[in-house]
């Protein structure tokens, strides 16, 4: 479990806010991801969770290469892939894969099942020989429980899931190392997202995949990882393994969050601590000050706005946790 | 909130105050579309008293939504068809009535929130004027007075600044401040009955918990009656008293809250259970429901989750489908085997 197999440091992506049309002023940026640093063990799933807006998907990205970092890094195999340009980036991009969230968009309508899961091979012809392509196509599809009889089908004669399906023997394909998977579950019915939870897992098993598994479902995401990441504002606010984050959370936010997921137990209804957050999340073009969840916490006080709180273990925070005032606080089970 | 201006709701002569709020009675709706019928709902039925809240539950495509327009009066016809079964309003039957007299219903009697608050809002008016529009229709206001009431609905959802919100558009509103103008608009007229469909599935948790804290809230004071459809089991045991769980159409099962998860005796509804993750637990395994829903314009004879139940036999496979079977004191099931599913394996 040690063997790191992808390290981001200090990762920072900053989109410009311009004025003008001609001559584009940069007048601001908005600060999705700023400043995250994450460790990723072989045969590990992370899980980032955090509300909309929080550079969770725009962290998906960076890490597979879809857009670059404003500064820091991402080491994946000992090299620094934010670096890369041309052949060597696509050499590198081949051990890191992602699973997109909408199945019905992220096919090519217009694309049999084989050509969308055999693409990636065109790109990357050293991994399998033209002639041995149509026969790994069909290895995937058994492989993700689809039948590999359907290989000349089109998208929209499958189901979401079975379309989710398809999305996750594309990203097997070049057989990588790491797969990002940005909501993988969210747009299936709930009784379509075990099976697909179920399938990820044994996958890994199988493969030995490591997964970043993004999403903003706090019940998936513990189900699934071993250790989880909440992310608010761009930032890592609290990181620890499952117990840590859901039975021992210390910061703020996280117990916000996890005391609004509602829990599908009627019997714990008005046993559980209830934290309601005022307000909605500021925005990333204009972060507050110091800490940034400081305008909604409960517990902020001048400190809060001078300075900003590292992600660092505290005196009551047995895991890294970005909070002057850590503390843990039970929000999931019942309380006397 | 003031409410010196009472509408007038006596056009409904029948009603009968001591009957049920809502009753729902073998509602069938059907798709005539060009690849065939679509069977939506085949026999709904539920019932629902004042300040209660009753939860129907489904997976997308078993009709809950379809139920909710028909109820409303706002199918699309055609395609959709209501073609059999009644929508009682204080024993009322709502399907009956003038196109005329199910518009006064709607706002006045019953109102309904969608999913999808931003699409439901018009880009190109502001909020005030479509929260205003309420009583400029229904009740003839003047545009200054509609704009008064308008703020007093926005400060009523709890919108900081409703004063100066009141001339904002839509795309000005955060995702949870414009679920709250929708639930400030279908509250304005004081509606007896709300349906709210799949509210707070486009929003993120810490916004959901407020929209389900305003909503309860706002019900307590009324003494309205809350159908909430939804998918999500969780936000079911935290506010639901009763729940209808649908599947291709039909209720399958219908208890209070504690019993149906406590003791499920559909075999569908112990599958949703055993398959969702749960917050507070590590490590369960999760069951899976094999196969899909059913294809509307081709329901499995039978019971339409027999391809899927594990507890299927040949009975099962024959129509006609099983009954709404008693499981103890006005709780029903509708599985031949329902004592085996309660009972454990």
């Amino acid at each position: 479990m040690s063997d790191v197999v992808l390290e981001t440091k200090d990762l920072v992506k900053h989109f410009p806010i311009t004025r003008g049309i001609v001559f584009q002023k940069k007048i601001g940026a908005v600060r999705a991801v700023d400043g995250v640093t994450l460790q990723l063990h072989r045969g590990e799933t992370l899980g980032v969770v955090g509300e909309s807006g929080c550079g969770k998907s725009t962290l998906a990205k960076l890490l597979v290469g879809l857009e670059k970092p404003t500064s820091g890094s991402i080491v994946v195999r000992g090299t620094d892939i934010a670096r890369l340009k041309g052949n060597e980036m696509r050499r590198a991009r081949r051990h890191i894969q992602m699973v997109l969230q909408d199945p019905y968009t992220s096919l090519n309508p217009r694309m049999t099942v084989g050509d969308i899961i055999g693409e990636p091979y065109e790109i990357h012809p050293e991994v399998a020989p033209r002639g041995e392509r149509r026969r790994r196509v069909q290895e995937l599809l058994d492989l993700v429980g689809l039948n590999p009889d359907h290989i000349n089908r089109y998208p929209h004669q499958f189901s979401g899931g079975q379309r989710q399906r398809i999305g996750i023997a594309r990203a097997l394909a070049l057989r990588p190392e790491i797969i990002v998977c940005d909501e993988p579950v969210s747009a299936l019915d709930v009784s379509i997202q075990a099976q697909v939870m179920n399938l990820l897992e044994n996958l890994q098993n199988e493969l030995g995949l490591s997964y970043i598994f993004i999403a903003h479902d706090l019940s998936v995401v513990r189900h699934i990882s071993d250790r989880v990441a909440v992310m608010y504002l761009g930032k890592v606010v609290e990181i620890g393994d499952d117990t840590q984050i859901y039975e021992k959370p210390t910061h703020p936010y996280t117990q916000a969050l996890l005391s609004a997921v509602p829990v599908p137990d009627p019997t714990l209804r008005g046993q559980r601590d209830e934290i309601v957050l005022e307000g909605d999340v500021p925005s990333p073009a204009n972060p507050p000050s110091g800490c940034r969840f400081r305008t909604r916490c409960w517990k902020a006080q001048e400190i809060c706005a001078e300075k900003e709180p590292l992600l660092v273990e505290r005196e009551r925070s047995a895991h890294p946790s970005a909070c002057h005032f850590a503390e843990v606080r039970d929000v999931v089970h019942a309380v006397e | 909130m003031t409410t010196d201006i009472k509408t007038e709701i006596d056009f409904l002569p029948e009603t009968d105050s001591s009957a049920a709020l809502l009753e729902v009675r073998d509602l069938h709706v059907e798709f005539r579309t060009r690849d065939g019928v679509a069977h939506a709902v085949n026999g709904a039925r539920f019932r629902l008293q004042s300040g209660q809240t009753l939860a129907i539950l489904g997976e997308s495509g078993c009709g809950k939504s379809v139920t909710a327009q028909a109820i409303m009066g706002i199918l699309d016809t055609p395609p959709g068809f209501v073609t059999k079964g009644e929508v009682l309003y204080r024993g009322v039957d709502l399907l009956k009535l003038s196109e005329d007299e199910r518009r006064r219903v709607r706002a006045n009697k019953i109102a309904m929130i969608f999913q999808d608050a931003l699409s439901a809002l018009n880009p190109v008016f502001t909020v005030g004027f479509q929260l205003g529009e309420v009583f400029r229709k229904h009740l003839g206001m003047s545009r200054a007075d509609a704009k008064k009431r308008a703020i007093e609905l926005l400060d009523m959802v709890r919108i900081p600044a409703a004063a100066q919100r009141v001339n904002n558009y839509p795309h000005q509103f955060s995702g949870g401040m414009r679920q709250r103008v929708m639930i400030a608009m279908a509250l304005a007229l004081d509606p007896e009955v709300l349906i709210a469909d799949e509210p707070t599935t486009a929003l993120d948790v810490t916004v959901q918990a407020q929209i389900m804290k305003l909503l309860a809230e706002l019900q307590a004071e009324r003494n309205m009656g809350l159908i909430l459809i939804t998918h999500d089991m969780g936000v079911v045991a935290d506010v639901a008293d009763w729940i209808s769980v649908m599947y291709a159409g039909r209720v399958v099962e219908e208890a209070p809250v504690h019993d149906i998860y406590a003791r499920p005796a559909h075999p569908y509804t112990k599958a949703l259970l055993e398959s969702i993750p749960r917050l507070d637990l590590k490590g369960q395994q999760l069951n899976v429901i094999k196969g899909l829903p059913p294809n509307l314009t081709a329901i499995p004879s039978g019971c339409a989750f027999h391809p899927r139940c594990r507890y299927a036999r040949d009975a099962c496979r024959v129509d006609p489908p099983p009954p709404l079977y008693e499981t103890g004191s006005g709780t029903t099931a509708a599985c031949h085997f329902w004592k085996e599913v309660r009972g454990g394996e």
